[in-house]
């Protein structure tokens, strides 16, 4: 039952490859703003997934961090939607206030021509000034799940319009934390809206789940084997213990400040400590996690993307789909507690059409879990070199 | 020296230009701002802001006083330097991929592209007098290129001839004056696409990078390849480095594939070639996405690079590159 089940599921059954955006039949506006944005030809998963989604069929799409599937679903979302209808046609969720902001940038830029209105609802703004917006009309919502379901439930978002329902990050929003909310909101959508789901990674326990919400989808899946990014250099560096790692950075210090790093740690309370222990040794370093408020937050995003902070420290909470132009290099100061969460992480520097370097602080007991790691991606970690330098 | 980084744009780089003195520094990028800095230090001096797509591609007049841009929101735009106010604007149906002042600054060349069943071309313009010089808004001619799209172009010396890169790895030659064709060689492979075209500052011979790994340098009178320069990796970019005789070539895998391949298989530095004896010298690692635009100083003192990476490197060459001397 189990195989049977894993075997049917798992598979891809779509494989056909478009490999112009003219040849797509797209609106002259959309294809004008997508070349506008600077796109020129397709990649990978925009060559396969952009046709069966205007198809109207469910779609489950996943490829390697990186590699456009953003632009993917918000070229799709912009083609099925009529601006003339002021009314939200696609809902797009996604697990962070940041994701959900950046993926809306991206809608906006590529819709820009389309006149499309496009609106952030997310968690921590105003509730009144999301309630005015949504009721002045928008053809697309991008927001993270909490927020959009308390603005569907105070009737500021109708819902009877929505033919597309996309979930970013589809199996961060089907796991424990956000099924419940996720299931809540599909069950306000119409019967006949067509559900998208995109990532890097699916587990094989996310994708029984989906059977709850599609209908017999086109699959467009990924071997895990061929899921880390060999354009990502990992490696390792064993400090042994806990207490050690600190110095370990301290040492990096300079050689990770030529280009930008995110530094990942697995709780608040330890970016909160590892950025007071850099400050206080007279590093200049930036934190983010989700304590902080949004305007906090939203100020220290765009320090980091313009450049004018090289370092951030950060939980989790950045793992997933945030592309900042120069991160060549991820740090993990502790190794992710899931498996899914690592390859998110070095994700984060090997963005389209650059290379990354990951660097894992691994302590004696993390040994088992970065042996884990490999296997199960069927990478390689290899021991940090001297000339790490060279490399980043 | 270490080089001078600069970082200043959001999304990959597309042109890098120095003016004539080479004491600026302009850098052209998708974020839809155009920067220019001063050479030797790095410092930005400015910012020119009004296109609405991606842009593509910006040059320089010599006295330094205008800058034309050519972008993906379909528009060439002319800028006053210092002010950084946009002095004129031209629209096309498609993207503006390339563009050139002439050598007295007289006329502006622009490649456009070949897209949403609009056929490519290369459309020369005369530079307005003025603001309200309705007359530049025509063409002084329009090149619909042949059988393939133009994707580089640029002024020989005297403005005698105008000469395209293309699509298909060819190189077409024609009259500046009335825009008649010359003639066609299929200089690099055929299916290649043509990525760069670089004058030697006296427009006498030229350079193309091409995506079949190969820089070649083309001389304007006879129409030959004179030197070919091989490497190992698509060229985005190459340029000729006055005071010594070297090429400079960048490039490296396509951007859709990088993410998904072993790092070393990027091949992101800068290659320096001998022009002469077309031998590698020697590479300049540091970007890490592809290059896509290379500038040399043009007192050849340096060079600058920028890559899809979103930076601005920018090279000092020391005592050692100038005493440099090839043994046989």
């Amino acid at each position: 039952m189990v195989d049977q089940l894993e075997d049917s599921v798992i598979e891809t059954n779509y494989d056909e490859v478009i490999d112009t955006f003219d040849d797509m039949n797209l609106k002259p506006e959309l294809l004008r703003g997508i070349y506008a944005y600077g796109f020129e030809r397709p990649s990978a998963i925009q060559q396969r997934a952009i046709m069966p989604i205007l198809g109207e069929r469910d779609v489950l799409a996943q490829a390697q961090s990186g590699t456009g599937k953003t632009a993917t679903f918000s070229i799709s979302v912009l083609q099925k939607i009529d601006t003339s209808l002021k009314q939200c046609q696609a809902l797009i969720l996604a697990p962070t206030r940041e994701l959900a902001q950046q993926i809306q940038k991206v809608v906006v830029a590529l819709g820009d021509l389309m006149n499309v209105e496009c609106h952030a609802c997310i968690g921590g703004t105003l509730v009144r000034d999301d309630m005015a917006a949504l009721q002045a009309g928008v053809h697309v919502v991008v927001g993270t799940p909490g927020r959009v379901h308390d603005m569907i439930q105070r009737r500021a978002l109708p819902t009877d319009a929505v033919q597309m329902f996309v979930l970013d990050e589809a199996d961060e929003m089907l796991s424990r934390g956000f099924k419940d909310q996720i299931y809540d909101i599909f069950q306000l959508l119409p019967p006949t809206a067509q559900v998208v789901l995109l990532s890097a990674t699916m587990p094989q326990d996310v994708l029984e789940v989906t059977t709850k919400f599609m209908r017999d989808p086109i699959r467009i899946l990924v071997k895990k084997d061929e899921l880390t990014l060999e354009g990502i250099k990992q490696f390792y560096v064993a400090v042994e213990k806990e207490e050690w790692k600190l110095d370990t950075l301290c040492d990096l210090y300079e050689t990770v400040t030529v280009t930008q790093a995110v530094i990942f740690c697995n709780t608040r309370r330890k970016v909160d400590w590892l950025t007071e222990q850099l400050t206080e040794r007279d590093f200049t370093v930036s934190s983010m996690h989700g304590d902080m408020d949004q305007a906090q937050r939203d100020t220290l995003m765009h320090e980091f993307r313009t450049g004018s902070s090289r370092i951030l420290i950060t939980t989790d909470l950045l793992a997933r789909g945030i592309d900042v132009q120069q991160v060549s290099l991820v740090i993990n100061y502790d190794l992710p507690a899931n498996r899914e969460n690592y390859i998110h992480r070095i994700g984060r520097g090997g963005r389209f059409g650059r290379k990354g370097v990951s660097i894992n602080f691994v302590t004696n007991d993390d040994v088992r879990m970065m042996r884990e790691i490999e296997q199960f991606y069927n990478t390689h970690i290899e021991e940090m070199p001297m000339n790490i330098a060279d490399l980043i | 020296m270490r080089p001078i980084i600069l970082q200043g744009h959001e999304r990959p780089l597309t042109q890098i230009k120095y003016n004539h003195d080479g004491d600026l520094l302009f850098s052209c990028a998708k974020d839809k701002v155009i920067n220019v800095w001063f050479s030797h230090n790095g410092e930005r001096l400015g910012t020119y802001e009004g296109h609405t797509g991606a842009i593509w591609t910006c040059d320089i007049n010599k006295s330094s006083t205008l800058m034309v841009s050519g972008a993906a929101d379909n528009t060439m735009r002319l800028w006053d330097v210092k002010t950084g106010k946009q002095l004129y604007k031209w629209e096309f149906p498609t993207a503006v991929k390339r563009v050139e002042f002439n050598e007295d600054d007289t006329r502006i060349l622009a490649v456009t592209e070949e897209r949403m069943g609009y056929a490519g071309t290369v459309t020369v313009f005369r530079v307005p007098i003025s603001e309200s010089d309705a007359a530049a808004e025509t063409p002084l001619y329009v090149i619909t290129t042949r059988e393939s799209k133009a994707t580089v172009a640029g002024w020989s010396y005297l403005s005698k001839f105008l000469f395209t890169g293309h699509e298909d790895g060819s190189v077409s030659r024609y009259d500046a004056i009335t825009g008649e064709f010359v003639e066609s060689k299929q200089v690099h492979n055929s299916g290649s696409t043509i990525t760069d075209l670089q004058f030697y500052p006296d427009r006498t011979y030229f350079i193309t990078s091409c995506k079949d790994t190969t820089a070649k340098a083309i001389d304007v009178d006879s129409f030959e390849v004179i030197k070919t320069y091989l490497t190992d990796t698509p060229l985005n970019t190459s340029s000729f480095t006055p005071v010594q005789d070297f090429v400079i070539l960048g490039g490296g895998q396509e951007a859709r594939d990088v993410t998904t391949t072993a790092a070393r298989q990027g091949k992101f530095e800068a290659r320096f070639y001998h022009a002469i004896l077309e031998e590698e010298l020697g590479r300049v690692k540091g970007h890490f996405g592809p290059i896509n635009t290379i500038a040399v100083h043009p007192k050849g003192t340096g060079y600058a690079s920028g890559g899809e990476d979103g930076y601005v490197r920018v090279h000092f060459f020391d005592k050692n590159y100038f005493d440099f001397k090839y043994t046989l």
